[in-house]
């Protein structure tokens, strides 16, 4: 679901975090339109404007658990945002991971890519069983990170509340099984800077 | 008990728990590292075999849960937050005002486990994941870097991947600055500078977006932690190579025995626990 149709619409701050992200052609690969979150970090307001969205939504709904994928191909994004949140609403910060860099005893989970597998770890112990989380990525495509990131959280007995992603498109809900997902802002498709 | 696996008991004074060090394989480790601090008069104790404390490292074979009962850095005498670079203050104390233990340290280091033998055999590393697990040792981790930098003009705060984009982005959110990440290279989509740095074995890259910050700005740099500041040291240079003041850099562990401080020179360093 987007913000703009669930209690935001017309709320100018969506429109500054819009503009804020820099459309980069062709990267990684040909013909992908990458949506650069890094311009958005440069400017304070948004940055700030997109942090404050996702702590109003949840800062009431007992979540305990702020979990970010750090592996999404190229990236380590879900890193800049996740943390931020959980310190606004009090909830600790779990960061999933690429396999081999977590040190301690983990849980992995494998995901499917376009071209092969690959896996995303936890730490054990992280969560406790019954604990509400909340998943949180600058960016949902396919869903595959978000959904093994779920399965991730519930094979640790955690309630996974929501899926959160700055950008996105509503065909990344198809592989959540049902689990909401919230979505800021649509990948803009030109490039603007 | 494991052979070879011996250890050495320190009572750093009449009233604090024992400071663990255990030998392994020949080489000793130190389940705390305390022994900069200038405060601690050691005293050699008892040598022993059997298992002293609830906080001697387990051996690598074992990988541990999140048990808070093991593996834990021993929040102990209080551990100065250290600042150098300025060449009219002591080398390791930190400013006068800032003299006296700030008491949320100890919770910081405390909640800090340290997995041994990660990740290769000797090394003890320093798994701030716990730390962000204990809401109020992460919030106040954060707090004292906003403390000391809300009023300094600071308009970039730089991250270093992986780890410094956990840290930098609340602090820069406080403050009111830009982050910018720097980043290993080709994962940065735009026009991109670039620094080579040299690694134990080996050199690697560290990358930023040009056009991310401007000459003239007023720059901290943060990571999680500083071992021989390589990377802190590429750091500096991709920003001062555009004209950005680096006012300080950030971290919330330093590896003292490993002497980054000494590697970034004027520049100062500012930790939270050494």
């Amino acid at each position: 679901m987007f913000a703009a149709e669930n209690g935001l619409r017309g709320d100018p701050r969506l429109q500054g975090i819009s503009k804020a992200i820099r459309v980069v052609p062709d990267f990684p690969i040909p013909g992908i339109m990458f949506q650069d979150i890094t311009t958005l970090l440069l400017d304070h307001k948004a940055f700030k404007d997109t942090v404050d969205i996702f702590v109003d939504r949840y800062r009431d709904m007992g979540i305990s658990v702020v979990a970010a994928n750090v592996n999404v191909g190229i990236e380590a994004r879900g890193f800049v945002f996740g943390p931020s949140i959980a310190l606004a609403i009090g909830a600790k910060f779990v960061p999933l991971r690429k396999p081999n860099k977590l040190p301690g005893e983990v849980i992995s989970e494998a995901y499917v890519l376009e071209y092969g597998t690959d896996r995303l770890e936890m730490h054990v112990g992280a969560i406790e069983p019954g604990e509400r989380a909340l998943v949180i990525d600058d960016l949902v495509a396919t869903g595959g990170t978000l959904s093994a990131a779920v399965r991730l959280l519930e094979r640790m007995g955690a309630e996974v509340v929501e899926c959160a992603c700055v950008v996105g498109l509503p065909e990344g809900q198809r592989r959540l099984d049902g689990k909401p997902l919230y979505i800021l802002v649509e990948p803009r498709l030109s490039v603007n800077y | 008990m494991q052979p070879g696996f011996s250890i050495l008991c320190f009572q750093a004074s009449a009233d604090l728990p024992f400071l663990v060090f255990y030998q392994r394989k020949g080489v000793m480790h130190a389940a705390a590292s305390l022994l900069n601090s200038s405060n601690l008069s050691l005293r050699f104790a008892s040598q022993t075999q059997t298992r002293l404390s609830p906080w001697i490292a387990a051996p690598s074979s074992v990988r541990l849960p999140l048990n808070r009962s093991q593996n834990y850095r021993i929040a102990l005498p209080p551990l100065h937050s250290t600042v150098s670079g300025d060449s009219t203050q002591p080398q390791q104390m930190a400013s006068a005002d800032v003299k006296a233990q700030d008491p949320r340290i100890a919770g910081i280091s405390s909640a800090i486990r340290v997995i041994p033998d990660f990740p290769k055999p000797g090394i003890m590393f320093q798994d701030i994941t716990t730390l962000l697990l204990d809401t109020k040792a992460f919030r106040d981790t954060i707090d004292l870097f906003v403390e000391r930098y809300k009023d300094k003009n600071i308009s970039v705060v730089a991250g270093i991947e992986a780890r410094g984009f956990i840290f930098g982005p609340p602090i820069a959110l406080a403050i009111g600055a830009k982050f910018v990440p720097m980043r290993k290279p080709k994962k940065l989509p735009g026009e991109v500078i670039s620094e080579e740095y040299s690694l134990e074995y080996g050199k690697d890259v560290m990358e930023m977006h040009v056009g991310a910050v401007q000459a003239g700005e007023r720059a901290l740099i943060v990571d999680d932690l500083v071992a021989t500041g390589g990377t802190l040291s590429a750091a500096i240079r991709l920003l001062e190579r555009v004209g950005v003041h680096v006012v300080e850099c950030a971290c919330v562990i330093e590896l003292p025995e490993l002497k980054g401080r000494e590697r970034l020179g004027e520049k100062p360093l500012f930790v939270l626990v050494s």
